[in-house]
């Protein structure tokens, strides 16, 4: 308790504020931009947080966590599209009431909601890391192998549109994870003799590739910002007086939103659903749903933003994220020393509980801001992109060299970009992909550790048992009701492509096995056994791809057709994206040459009149003030930027690449 | 003119003044040599003659292979570059590994800080300062990081005290391994002397957990002292004593000495690189005695740096050469351990 009320008062100095308040303004962006969400956010902030004293990281890092699912409602409501994956369900009712002239309503019902969600979830959080020391110690090795296991499959089972495609998303993830040193026996897999494959790529490059580049190429190619701007002031109360009366759905959504999130690997790729089918099986009239009723705005907010809270937990306690954001949260804790696990609620307690009052003030913060300039706030939708885009891609390219500065990391870049493009467009599942990455050396340790303390007798454990349980009710009740529609991919265009791209990725798991057939059973069993999992799990879902396209009948048996929804699909333009993706490569080139600070400018200018002529006060404006922080960046941190050819000939400040000293 | 001759001559000792100084650290920010870097880097711009400024520069990467070959190559040895150094740096060079490009031996360090390593036990397996409950036991498992780096002397450590049922968990790092320890899952484990009495000495208190002994303080004479922290835990040498009936000497004595300064007497180190002259050696060393005169270093040091005093001088050159260049007897030593676990790393 004592420790409880030092962190609040720890978080209420100048500097702690400070970040937390910066955290959660670059979070509320970030979720506002369609498509990115907090794994963006947390991927960009990450390679600068470690230079930072551990709560003030953590103060920032929990900042731009929190507001996402608060602000991701301004596109949901406003454009009808999700601004995080956790507001799909918002748009159901939201774009509805936005198309009858209630925008403003529903924002206030979605954010008060949202507050009072995220509140409770914190609140349940601080609950139970008193209860949290005998939940550790319950937990050995065995139980905890369950647990990552269980996680692994029910992320695969249920963030990818096909249930196939997003466990076999999973096991690449843990055989892209298991490159590297063998972690019992030191011997390099699949890293041709590189140094840069020994240590495995680094996760913050990895989320940065995966989720941030996809999406901003997919909205260079959305030609986006369609969005109106908020005309109505009308309708706050009313949204407020919605809430109000309908306190007691608040409530049982933040719990229903609290307990998903708690689940580890559930974590909140669902849970708006979930909150919004409760309440359709809760309410008598459902007349109104899909057309516009603001319950169906105040449910699956509330539910998003406490599940935040229900997430932590796993997270903190034992070190398995739920979703994307949680493992770049994970990858910040190793930055700046902190290890999940007991010490969170014994050694560490302070920063835990910082973490929680952070949370807590930064979900208030976010929705006092959204309600107090929504007006304002909901104009960024109008940015046009080609503006936005640019100038994310120097941050995107500045955060990846700050990590290591390393310029093998843009390689590595633009590879899980790449990547990420093209699961997103063929409807593979990201997530799944970069949790799978994420856990691989642990699930490896875990079942060498667990094979030698118990070998196979962790099974009959009790909660080994309960675990097993829990895991399977869970897949077979969310499985059912995800998939109870059968979608079918006749209007896919372009089938070939992707059973080309299927091909390729049976590449994966087949080098993986040939390269590492040769090395020590200890540090191969796990790849190999990984690699021919994942090589039957491609082929079978290749061969009903061509089942599909021949439209061979035995398609039509139920089993089948299950295996058969979403097989293909397709994201948006894929020629325009890697057309958009070439130019990135293009600045790449011109880092090279020029150095990071020049080629940021010229990429920023040449983008933005490629789109738009007319733009050039823009672009020099633009790219003049991007110059103006970077050289007051490198003065302050003594950072230095990638260095281009160019310096080599001629002399140049160093912070613009010249040399040292 | 010869006024100005004058002049030139006293600025001959050394003078930092206008230039800023680069402290290489292999590692991430916030690790551990980072914090000691971090906490040196005032006193340091304090009392070096001419007060440069001192900027840290973190390299991190390959197991902090990529940092040092980097300060290998680039590190000028006029004295506006130093380096910092920790065990594993060192265990790297010591083992062999062939991607180092660093002659860690020949460096100039200016100071050393030590370490202590503790090993304990759960109270229900063993009397405190006992072995012989353990060697009994048909399975002792205990957390290995991984062999190639400095849990490989855990290895001969429990070899040597004749633990025949001791059996390596991979792949914990030290606080997993401490709370899988506490779980009941693992028998003995191990923790450095900020953990130690941070984590460990309450279970202490409580009575769940028992000291079993400590790596011991190795003198500049070579004689062994006990941790103050654990007055009454027994030292390496003095358990071996008790294990084998004979003193610790020979082979056996000069592994001790080699692991003791790898492990324990240079756990994190600041250097010169190796052409570096002696009066900027000097000029450093002073710097260095001067900082721990200091009476805010001398407030703020133990709990920043834990309670082992700071080795600076020319004793401090011997440890590092001890510790970077294993003799082949100690290697022997080593690999014997290694095989007969069933590891396929060899120390080359």
């Amino acid at each position: 308790m004592e420790q409880l009320l030092a962190a609040l008062f720890q978080l209420f100095e100048p500097t702690h504020l400070a970040f937390l308040f910066a955290g959660t303004l670059l979070g509320l962006i970030v979720g506002i931009l369609p498509g990115m969400g907090g794994t963006s956010g947390l991927a960009l902030v990450l390679p600068f947080v470690f230079t930072m004293e551990p709560s003030h990281a953590l103060a920032m890092m929990i900042g731009v966590l929190a507001p996402t699912t608060t602000s991701d409602t301004f596109p949901a409501v406003l454009m009808g599209v999700p601004g995080t994956s956790g507001s799909q369900a918002t748009v159901m009712d939201g774009f509805p009431l936005s198309k009858k002239g209630m925008a403003a309503r529903a924002l206030s019902a979605a954010f008060s909601a949202s507050l009072l969600g995220g509140v409770f979830g914190a609140l349940i959080l601080s609950i139970s890391i008193y209860y949290a020391i005998p939940i550790i110690m319950a937990f050995g090795f065995g139980e905890q192998f369950l647990l990552v296991v269980l996680a692994l499959l029910m992320v695969g089972a249920l963030t990818g549109d096909n249930l196939f495609k997003g466990i076999a998303s999973c096991f690449l993830g843990l055989i892209i994870g298991s490159i590297g040193t063998a972690p019992i026996t030191g011997d390099p897999r699949y890293t041709f003799d590189t140094l840069y494959l020994l240590e495995g790529v680094p996760l913050v490059v990895v989320g940065l590739g995966l989720f941030a580049i996809p999406e901003i190429v997919g909205l260079l190619d959305a030609k986006g910002s369609i969005a109106k701007s908020l005309n109505t002031k009308k309708g706050w109360f009313t949204g407020l007086k919605d809430v109000v009366k309908n306190w007691f759905l608040v409530l049982r959504c933040s719990t229903l939103g609290c307990l998903v999130g708690a689940l580890p690997g559930l974590g909140g790729t669902v849970v708006d659903w979930i909150a919004y089918s409760h309440l359709k099986q809760t309410t008598k009239d459902t007349s109104q749903f899909g057309k516009g009723d603001i319950r169906g705005v105040i449910a699956p907010e509330s539910a998003n933003n406490a599940k935040e809270g229900g997430a932590l937990i796993p997270t903190l306690i034992f070190g398995i994220p739920g979703s994307g954001n949680k493992v770049l949260l994970l990858g910040g804790f190793v930055l700046i020393g902190i290890e999940p696990g007991l010490d969170m609620v014994t050694t560490n307690l302070d920063l835990t509980y910082l973490m929680i009052w952070s949370l807590a003030i930064a979900n208030i913060l976010g929705a006092g801001i959204c309600m107090g300039f929504s007006s304002q706030i909901s104009k960024f939708t109008l940015v046009p992109y080609y503006i936005l885009a640019p100038v994310m891609v120097c941050l995107i390219f500045f955060a990846t060299f700050n990590f290591n500065r390393d310029w093998y990391d843009f390689i590595g870049l633009m590879s899980f970009g790449l990547i990420g493009i093209t699961f997103k467009n063929f409807g593979w599942s990201r997530p799944a992909l970069l949790i799978g990455f994420f856990l691989s050396t642990k699930v490896e340790l875990l079942s060498y550790q667990t094979q030698a303390v118990y070998g196979l007798s962790f099974l009959t454990r009790p909660v080994s048992i309960i675990l097993i349980i829990l895991c399977l009710a869970t897949i077979v009740l969310l499985t059912k009701q995800k998939f109870d529609k059968y979608y079918r991919s006749d209007f896919v265009k372009g089938k070939l492509t992707q059973i080309y791209y299927n091909i390729i990725l049976l590449c994966l798991p087949l080098s993986m096995i040939w390269f590492t057939i040769n090395l020590d059973y200890r540090a191969n069993l796990f790849p190999i056994s990984l690699s021919l999992i994942a090589f039957f799990l491609l082929t079978f879902i290749l061969i009903i791809k061509i089942a599909d396209l021949k439209n061979l009948s035995f398609l039509n048996y139920t089993i089948i057709k299950f295996a058969r929804s979403n097989i293909f699909e397709i994201g948006g333009n894929f020629k325009i994206q890697i057309y958009y993706y070439l130019s990135f490569i293009g600045f790449l080139l011109m880092n090279f040459i020029f150095g990071f600070p020049i080629a940021a400018a010229l990429f920023i200018n040449i983008f933005i009149l490629f789109h738009n002529r007319k733009a050039y006060v823009s672009s020099i404006c633009i790219s003049a003030a991007l110059m103006v922080i970077l050289w007051a960046l490198s003065s302050l941190l003594t950072l230095q930027f990638p260095n281009g050819l160019i310096g080599l000939f001629i002399d140049l400040p160093w912070w613009l690449g010249g040399q040292l000293n | 003119m010869s006024l100005f001759s004058f002049v030139s001559v006293a600025s001959a000792d050394v003078n930092f003044s206008g230039k800023t100084i680069t402290w290489v650290v292999p590692f991430k920010e916030g690790g551990g040599t980072s914090r000691f870097a971090r906490f040196i880097q005032p006193f340091l711009k304090k009392y070096l003659p001419g007060n440069p400024d001192v900027q840290i520069m973190h390299i991190p990467g390959g197991g902090a292979i990529k940092g040092s070959n980097y300060f290998e190559k680039n590190a000028k040895a006029d004295g506006t570059f130093i380096f910092g150094c920790s065990t594993s740096v060192i265990v790297n060079v010591a083992t062999g590994n062939p991607l180092v490009k660093y002659n860690l031996s020949e460096y100039r360090p200016v100071v050393l800080l030590p370490q202590n390593t503790h090993w304990f036990t759960r109270s229900d397996l063993a009397e405190p300062h006992d072995l012989s409950k353990i060697k009994e036991r048909k399975l002792v498992l205990y957390a290995l990081k991984t062999p190639a780096s400095a849990d490989l002397f855990h290895i001969w450590i429990y070899d040597k005290l004749g633990i025949k049922g001791a059996k390596p968990i991979p792949g914990l790092s030290s606080s997993g391994g401490y709370q899988a320890f506490l779980r009941g899952e693992i028998h003995l484990s191990s923790h450095g002397a900020a953990n130690y009495v941070k984590k460990v000495k309450p279970e202490i208190a409580k009575g769940k957990v028992v000291d079993l002994m400590t790596l011991g303080i190795i003198g500049a004479d070579g004689s062994v002292s006990r941790n103050p922290l654990a007055p009454n835990a027994p030292t390496f040498p003095e358990m071996y004593e008790k294990v084998n009936g004979k003193k610790l000497a020979g082979a056996d004595l000069e592994a001790y000495y080699a692991i003791g300064a790898a492990w324990s007497q240079a756990s994190k180190a600041m250097m010169l690189p190796k052409d570096a002259s002696d009066e900027i050696v000097k000029a450093y060393r002073d710097a260095a005695i001067k900082m721990t005169n200091d009476p805010e270093f001398k407030a703020k040091a133990e709990k920043a740096l834990g309670p082992f005093p700071l080795i600076i001088g020319e004793e401090a050159g011997e440890i590092i050469k001890k510790a970077a260049v294993f003799s082949d007897n100690t290697k022997k030593q080593l690999n014997a351990v290694l095989k007969k676990h069933k590891f396929t790393y060899r120390v080359q």
